[in-house]
């Protein structure tokens, strides 16, 4: 029974540094697009392995309001190195969603791989799964789309 | 639908025949074959997908609906809300496809979706068109008895929950939640973005290597599969995205599956219920009311 507790005391944390994190790279622009937005939460559960409810509760407003993007790197700081490493994959596949990088995404993804003291090795593998499983959550979007729309 | 009843799809004949066609068939269904007023919206749906994509997309039109669907959602081409009304029908018109019995309330609900949804379309084919879609009337159905009537709204509230439960596992796929103040997040966001951005910048804080991260995004998917360095990683990645990825699919598809099982349910305790009314004997009225 604590083990569970324990458990979903995690899942709510690590679904509330997720949305924080993804969020903070989806709309960097200023804008939500769509192709950013529909992935988030396909990767939440298959990827990080959060349950629906988690992802639900991580979003209510209540949750969210406080939450700034420092408590978040310091919360990714504080993660185990598997799951920082998925959240920066995760991060790194909205920023490939639309196929384009801006200066503040760049920044953004900067400070997240600081908070999780990645190598740039490592960073460069969670680049390249990143970009694969983009193109599997977005299957619509092979990389000549990419080309012509840039 | 009675001969006085004008069709709900009349509005749309001079915008797309076929289509108009197709919802005045379904009409004429939902109350003596429930199933076959689904097919004709599911067919109804995938068509107007199609067109959307010969107008907007035409390199997505070799997929199948549910991808055509998405691809339009993602591209911000198909809103929130007629992108759940058109998956419900996929859905359910799927699930009546595959064998699975359709209730009235449940036709008629998607038959609802399908005319929001028309006058959308009509505004998405003929831009700058006035479209007056109208009130939807519901097709009028035969006199229902008591039993009928208690089958009816048994369904209703199975249909409530079962929209209630597609809702909330919609909800938990997207980024904000339904009753966020999306541009208040955003503007927060960005804001406190920029700010640490202008303090990056001061302390001269390292920034990731943003050539490669645009070579990784240029390169073809094969390219990266076979990198000397990155390849075995990147395709062990690909295994276990796969993997998960066909997991949360089988548990949608789970669920589905479990929402047709509980009309079926429904349905056959109310045609049990009516059988022991009439003395076990088939009265040969629709189990479907």
């Amino acid at each position: 029974m604590m083990h569970e507790t324990v458990t979903q005391e995690d899942q709510s944390r690590l679904a509330q540094l997720w949305f924080i994190a993804a969020r903070a790279m989806a709309v960097a622009d200023g804008t939500v697009p769509a192709v950013k937005e529909a992935s988030a939460g396909l990767y939440a559960q298959a990827i990080l392995g959060l349950s629906e409810e988690a992802c639900r509760h991580a979003k209510s407003p209540d949750q969210m309001k406080h939450q700034t993007l420092v408590d978040c790197l310091a919360g990714v700081h504080a993660l185990p190195a598997e799951q920082a490493e998925k959240i920066m994959t995760g991060v790194m596949m909205i920023a490939f969603a639309d196929g384009h990088m801006e200066p503040l995404e760049v920044r953004w993804a900067s400070m997240l791989a600081s908070a999780c003291e990645m190598s740039d090795e490592d960073f460069q593998r969670c680049c390249a799964s990143a970009r694969v499983i983009a193109s599997m959550f977005n299957p619509s979007m092979p990389s000549v789309d990419r080309e012509e729309g840039a | 639908m009675s001969g006085e009843q004008r069709s709900n799809f009349e509005f749309m004949e001079r915008y797309d025949h076929r289509i108009s066609q197709l919802g005045g068939q379904a009409e004429q269904y939902v109350h003596t074959d429930p199933d076959s007023c689904l097919f004709k919206l599911r067919l109804m749906v995938e068509m107007m997908a199609r067109r959307l994509v010969e107008l907007q997309a035409p390199r997505l039109g070799e997929m199948d609906l549910i991808s055509i669907l998405r691809s339009l959602e993602q591209y911000g081409m198909l809103p929130k809300k007629q992108a759940d009304g058109m998956h419900a029908i996929r859905r359910d018109g799927n699930a009546a496809v595959h064998g699975s019995e359709t209730p009235v309330p449940t036709a008629m609900r998607r038959l609802r979706d399908a005319h929001r949804i028309s006058g959308w379309y009509c505004s998405m084919i003929q831009r700058g068109a006035t479209i007056r879609p109208g009130q939807f009337v519901p097709p009028e159905g035969p006199v229902a008895d008591a039993h009928a009537l208690a089958m009816h709204q048994a369904a209703e509230a199975l249909e409530d929950t079962i929209d209630a439960r597609r809702e909330a596992t919609r909800e938990s796929l997207l980024l904000f939640a339904n009753e966020e103040d999306v541009a208040t997040e955003v503007h927060r966001i960005v804001s406190e973005l920029e700010g640490l951005d202008r303090v990056a910048q001061a302390a001269g804080e390292p920034l990731v290597d943003a050539e490669f991260v645009a070579v990784v995004m240029a390169m073809e998917m094969e390219q990266l599969l076979e990198h000397p360095t990155l390849g075995l990683d990147t395709r062990e990645a690909k295994r276990e995205a796969e993997k998960q990825y066909r997991r949360i699919r089988e548990g949608f598809e789970l669920r589905e599956a479990m929402y047709a099982e509980e009309r079926r349910a429904l349905m056959l305790h109310h045609q049990r219920e009516r059988e022991e009314r009439h003395g076990g004997a088939a009265d040969g009225s629709s189990p479907k009311q």
